[in-house]
């Protein structure tokens, strides 16, 4: 099993060199213009100094930042109205056509909204994450709670279980594997959030450093970035799929 | 040597009492219509036919789960049937483990429910197992059970309770063959043990004549009851040897004519 994933790991590196160098010999013998897809060997030495001044690391925290508190406010607060509206289904009839209105318009577009009412620090990035999570997460939740199966419902009305047993022993564990698979999405459009937001104006963040290397035509600097962002969403999806496989291990 | 069926006690209240029962849901056709049936503590009794004959209706009227609206009564040990009744069980077609919780843990979810204390529940649960014969699997997730074994689960929950009275839908429905049998002799042996009276939905006629004192027949729209059939087979009983019993026979072919008899008149 170790020797597979040596194996594995070993073809992946090799693919990956030979991309870099195919790179490397195409822009440098003139079949590609690094000008516009920018060279391996320049991508290197853009991280190389961008993680020796710690600039990286500063713009990844910022909009790590962003990332998990958008996410976690928008992910409570969604979990929270879900619960409120399985718990009173006309409340949800109520608002369900303002929240549809909602949720198709492009979330992007409220940014400059967002910008204007909370500044070009946190603030604007946080509602742009959440307004995209708490939808995402929203929807699960509720899609989570009235999926719960009907035999552990009616074993329970049989049984004489009161509501609040019902809830935490079966409704609630019944329906976290939905409500994870929406707070997995949920998570990676934060980040998509956030880096959107801090693209069209921050002062900081990865977005903000990949708007302005992309307006200085510093391609390198671009091409790194979206290298770094690529690793972060992996990263992200990892986290969770680590978390899933602790949190529901019976599955 | 053949000992006599299992004894009922017939001075004790009865353990359902349904007298004239109509049921209808929509105003349209009715659901059940003019059910009189009486079982007594400790009997066995199955309910078979064919599909939408209100077997599991009668079944959940009795659990508290449909409400009585039509004419006619029912009653458990004198009183109405209520949701969440202390003095019954019930016991769903599918086993409907918490897929979150060990063996051990869904045995005892029944009994926490109803307030026993962890660890008396944990007590009983233990020993209920190893009853089914699932000794050594307390600790196992239903994911890693078969689905034999995830029955002989619900069944260790269902028996932990001691409620007196156990109602069950079609428990062994969706198991193979081999299997089901395997959990009839199971449930027989349980309920030699425990003395518990049984109300039994079932499509397998063959089920119902090995497992219970007596079999009801009903035909559909409106469900009525078509025949009452004693099962004097002697007690204990397996599984293996009733195959070879030619009075097995005769009353399964008897509950075959009285299902056939209650097609022709609803054809006709």
């Amino acid at each position: 099993m170790k020797a597979e994933k040596l194996r594995w790991g070993g073809a992946h590196l090799l693919f990956i060199m030979v991309m870099l160098g195919l790179g490397e010999w195409l822009t440098t013998h003139g079949w590609l213009d690094p000008t516009f897809v920018g060279q391996p060997s320049g991508i290197i030495r853009f991280l190389w100094n961008n993680i020796a001044t710690g600039k990286l690391w500063v713009d990844m925290g910022w909009t790590m930042a962003g990332t998990l508190i958008s996410f976690t406010l928008g992910s409570v607060a969604a979990i929270t109205v879900g619960l409120l509206f399985v718990g009173f289904p006309k409340l949800e009839k109520f608002f369900d056509p303002y929240l549809n209105a909602m949720n198709v318009m492009p979330r992007i577009a409220l940014a400059p909204l967002f910008i204007l009412w909370f500044g070009l620090g946190l603030g604007s990035k946080i509602a742009v994450g959440c307004s995209l999570t708490f939808f995402i997460v929203l929807s699960s939740t509720v899609a989570g709670i009235r999926g719960v199966s009907q035999d552990h419902l009616t074993l329970c009305k049989t049984l004489g279980a009161s509501t609040f047993t019902t809830f935490f022993e079966v409704t609630l564990p019944g329906a976290v594997p939905v409500i994870f698979s929406g707070l997995r999405l949920g998570l990676i459009y934060a980040l998509l959030g956030v880096i959107g937001a801090e693209i069209i104006a921050s002062e900081k963040g990865l977005g903000q450093s990949l708007a302005y290397l992309g307006a200085t035509f510093e391609v390198n600097g671009v091409m790194a970035l979206l290298l770094v962002l690529a690793l972060l969403g992996v990263s992200v999806v990892r986290a969770m799929t680590w978390l899933e496989k602790r949190l529901l291990h019976w599955q | 040597m053949a000992q006599p069926s299992r004894p009922v006690d017939s001075n004790a209240s009865l353990a359902i009492a349904v007298d004239g029962l109509h049921l209808n849901f929509d105003g349209s056709t009715p659901v059940l219509s003019d059910v009189t049936l009486h079982i007594r503590n400790g009997e066995f009794v199955s309910l078979v036919g064919p599909s939408g004959c209100g077997k599991t209706t009668l079944l959940n009227l009795a659990a508290g789960l449909v409400p009585h609206t039509g004419k006619g009564s029912i009653q458990l040990a004198g009183a109405s049937p209520l949701q969440g009744n202390p003095h019954v069980g019930y016991m769903l077609a599918r086993d409907s483990l918490l897929p979150w919780k060990t063996a051990l843990e869904n045995a005892m979810f029944g009994m926490q429910v109803r307030g026993v204390p962890r660890a008396q529940a944990q007590e009983r649960a233990r020993g209920m197992l190893q009853e089914v014969g699932l000794a050594g699997f307390e600790n196992m997730l239903p994911k890693a059970l078969s689905h034999g074994m995830r029955q002989r689960v619900a069944l260790a929950r269902t028996f932990a309770l001691g409620s007196p009275l156990l109602l069950m839908d079609e428990p062994f429905g969706a198991l193979d063959a081999q299997t089901k049998l395997q959990l009839e002799d199971l449930l027989l042996r349980l309920c030699q043990q425990h003395q518990q009276s049984v109300l039994f939905v079932t499509h397998d006629l063959s089920e119902a004549v090995a497992v219970s004192d007596r079999v009801v027949v009903m035909t559909s729209r409106p469900g009525r009851i078509l025949a009452d059939v004693a099962i004097d087979l002697p007690r204990p009983r397996s599984i293996r040897e009733l195959q070879k019993d030619a009075h097995f026979h005769e009353l399964y072919a008897q509950l075959w004519g009285h299902l056939e008899s209650g097609w022709s008149k609803h054809e006709g």
